[in-house]
């Protein structure tokens, strides 16, 4: 059975897809937004789940993308609309891995490493990549438990340091800042068209909408907190502090006594941020192999190894254009995102509803 | 059979994921942290100076104690380095040394009196952008030239740093002696609306008959300075506006202060009473700023203090010792006493144009609007009343 149980699902938008969004993400906001940045995340998230419960009303149909677009639409658009998708998902990985990449070598390295460091990550993406999302559905069995165990963890301890009286005056920023904040980070929220990608392969049980819905609100309010927790900290000087979630539990009190002992939960973090970077990669494969040759699996691994080479390549050359890069995907080019995250899925759900028969 | 046969089919892919994991966990784990000593200068304190070309940073290197095996330890070396930035600085350092500086184990950034006389954010900013340093790093003013204080030779300690930090534990901060400030803290503070920060003001002791090194004139060079081993003290606070410090508040202020912050504990504070000075030992501490700016603006410096009897200087009889409640004369002296260093603290910040008690944040984020009107001169419109209760503790 190559399905991912609903448990599994559930799991993810609780607690995987919300790791994605405290690294650079709070640091951005922090920028546009300033201390109404809680604002901009909330209107992302409120409509990411929005999208998520009408993309799982799909989940009923047990059909894939490719195979909703194709019954509507002839096998040409379904291919089409697949290889968009993938195109996307290859693109909206950029972002996550440059994060992962350049939080690992600034958090765990004490001068900068070499760009091949980074290399082992692929390895396992590559494997991730050629395996059904039935195999990454078990890890997130494993991995959201330690997940809620590290935001836990940084939470305590940094709940203690933080002074919320920074985040006042509430909505001092005004409309513009809201807007800003909004569409300049809308690149870390493509988790509606993930949630597409799931299609057909989710073992669909009665409810899912919703409580993938809710599941979803209850990750969004996490990162809420963590923003609160984050701005309350740094206050002014958020703006400076990249690499969020490692940087607010080092003030804790008891870490003078006993060390870094917020690596344990920052390392835990970073561990699911892997697989969460792997799985953008793994919908862009699975797009494509869906479309064009669902059971040659030397395809399917043949594409996991070309994927993964060239976005090996891609982050090797954007080595030293971290800043250009980010810019152009979360600012210049940011409305690419709503596109693919509500505009697509919004369509595909009109196209999608059944039909009513008449007898 | 079967079962083999799958687990045959199945071993490739099964140890490209643990090759794959094997080396994304050395990815991760930073080849252990291991550090080569003979190519990395670790950092364990800095100090920045201004000159008239720019600046002149000196790094306090740990190398490894020679000598006696036995004893281990750390001691230091110092090295400077000239630039016009503090970059260019470390690169002289690299340089002339040929260890790449290593900013992780930095725990004290130092900066020289006269340097803190001129906004220092061009001398903190290196630091705050560097991702390698810790911003809980620890920020302090000294008397004269910082290079200078830390190439002296502490009494106390093997590194001048490691004497300096250790004035900045938690149970100093607790006796409110001493007012600690971290990296991050003090550019908080900066670019907050008050735009003011403070420091502790480092000063030199001759070890042997405690001469007053500096003393507060201001004068760099170390004219004055212990030649010999010293102690230091840190007693004293810098306090800045927008990044210029602009006073050092004296011992009994930055009291005052501690106390205005509730930091307070198991300290003692003398107090004196027809003649007679009574120590009182303070169990708990609560202190608040209270603004308003209802009408016009208007605060309130409180503090409130549950203490103890914890000694006299006079002899006193077998039934006194026993009783450990100060009376209410002393109690009364006691609010007196704070009310008069409260009132010091506030006169000198306003004297100084420092928001020390940050008005115009509270301002501005309680009353935008009023922020956007006077906000500017805060200092000068708001009326500040002081409230000091001293309770015995029965």
């Amino acid at each position: 059975m190559n399905k991912i149980k609903s448990r599994q699902l559930y799991l993810y938008f609780l607690a995987i897809a919300p790791v994605g969004k405290l690294v650079l993400m709070p640091t951005q906001l922090a920028v546009y937004a300033g201390n109404d940045l809680l604002f901009p995340a909330a209107a992302n998230i409120v409509l990411q789940s929005a999208v998520i419960f009408f993309v799982m009303l799909l989940a009923r149909r047990n059909k894939s993308l490719y195979a909703l677009v194709e019954a509507r639409l002839g096998s040409i658009a379904g291919k089409l609309v697949c290889t968009l998708f993938s195109l996307f998902f290859l693109y909206a990985a950029l972002l996550p891995l440059l994060e992962q990449k350049l939080m690992v070598q600034s958090v765990f390295y004490d001068t900068l490493p070499s760009t091949i460091a980074f290399a082992p990550f692929f390895l396992l993406s590559a494997y991730l990549c050629a395996k059904p999302l039935s195999s990454l559905g078990r890890a997130w069995d494993v991995l959201a438990p330690l997940s809620i165990a590290g935001f836990s963890g940084i939470v305590l301890l940094s709940a203690g340091g933080a002074d919320f009286g920074a985040l006042k005056p509430v909505f001092g920023q005004g409309g513009w800042g809201f807007l800003r904040g909004s569409a300049y980070t809308m690149s870390w929220f493509f988790d509606s068209a993930l949630a597409l990608s799931f299609l057909g392969k989710v073992e669909y049980k009665a409810g899912m909408a919703w409580k993938s819905a809710l599941c979803y609100l209850a990750g969004g309010a996490a990162v809420l907190l963590f923003l609160a927790l984050f701005y309350g900290t740094f206050a002014e000087v958020s703006v400076r502090q990249l690499f969020a979630f490692t940087k607010t539990a080092k003030y804790f009190s008891g870490v003078a006594v006993l060390g870094r002992v917020d690596y344990l939960f920052i390392f835990a973090l970073a561990l699911v941020m892997a697989f969460y970077c792997a799985l953008p990669m793994q919908a862009s494969v699975d797009c494509v192999r869906e479309a064009f040759a669902p059971k040659n699996r030397i395809l399917h691994n043949v594409l996991a190894i070309l994927v993964n080479a060239g976005l090996l390549l891609g982050l090797w050359l954007l080595n030293f254009d971290f800043l250009s890069t980010s810019t152009a995907i979360a600012k210049t080019l940011f409305w690419i995102f709503p596109v693919f995250t509500v505009l697509l899925p919004l369509i595909l759900l009109a196209f999608g509803r059944d039909r009513v028969q008449v007898s | 059979m079967y079962k083999f046969r799958k687990f045959l089919r199945a071993l490739p892919a099964k140890l490209f994921l643990l090759l794959a994991l094997i080396i994304l966990f050395s990815f991760f784990a930073n080849d252990f942290a291991l550090v080569d000593i003979q190519k990395t200068a670790i950092i364990l304190a800095a100090g920045v100076d201004r000159t008239e070309g720019g600046f002149r940073v000196t790094a306090q290197i740990a190398v490894p104690k020679s000598g006696d095996r036995t004893a281990g330890g750390t001691s230091g070396v110092e090295i400077a380095g000239e630039g016009e930035s503090v970059a260019a600085c470390f690169a002289q350092i690299y340089s002339k040394t040929g260890w790449v500086p290593k900013l992780v184990f930095c725990n004290l950034l130092l900066l020289g009196e006269e340097t803190g006389k001129e906004d220092v954010l061009p001398c903190l900013d290196y630091f705050l952008r560097n991702e390698y340093m810790p911003d809980s790093c620890l920020v302090a003013v000294c008397a004269g030239e910082a290079g200078e204080f830390l190439s002296s030779k502490s009494a106390i300690d093997d590194l001048s740093s490691g004497a300096a930090q250790s004035l900045f534990s938690d149970a100093a901060e607790k006796s409110g002696r001493v007012m600690k400030c971290s990296l991050k803290e003090f550019t908080v503070g900066y670019f907050g609306a008050s735009g003011s920060s403070y420091t502790p003001f480092l000063r030199r002791i001759a070890a042997e008959g405690e001469r007053n090194a500096g003393g507060g004139s201001g004068g760099s060079g170390g004219s004055g300075a212990p030649q010999g081993d010293s102690v230091y003290s840190a007693a004293e606070t810098a306090i800045f506006q927008k990044g210029r410090m602009v006073a050092v508040l004296p011992p009994e202020e930055t009291f005052a202060f501690a106390l205005l912050k509730g930091r307070v504990f198991a300290s003692a504070f003398d107090v004196e009473e027809a003649g007679e000075t009574v120590s009182l030992s303070i169990l708990k501490n609560s202190g608040k700023v209270a603004f308003t700016a209802k009408g016009a603006p208007q605060a309130e410096l409180s503090v409130t203090l549950n203490v103890r009897l914890a000694g006299r200087d006079t002899p006193a009889t077998v039934g006194e010792i026993a009783r450990s409640i100060p009376s209410p004369a002393v109690l009364a002296a006691a609010e007196d006493l704070l009310q008069a260093r409260l009132t010091a603290l506030w006169e000198r910040c306003k004297s100084a144009g420092c928001d020390l008690l940050h008005f115009a944040r509270t301002l501005q984020r309680n009353a935008p609007k009023q922020y956007a009107q006077y906000g500017k001169q805060v200092l000068s419109l708001t009326r500040v009343s002081v409230k000091a209760r001293v309770h015995a503790v029965k």
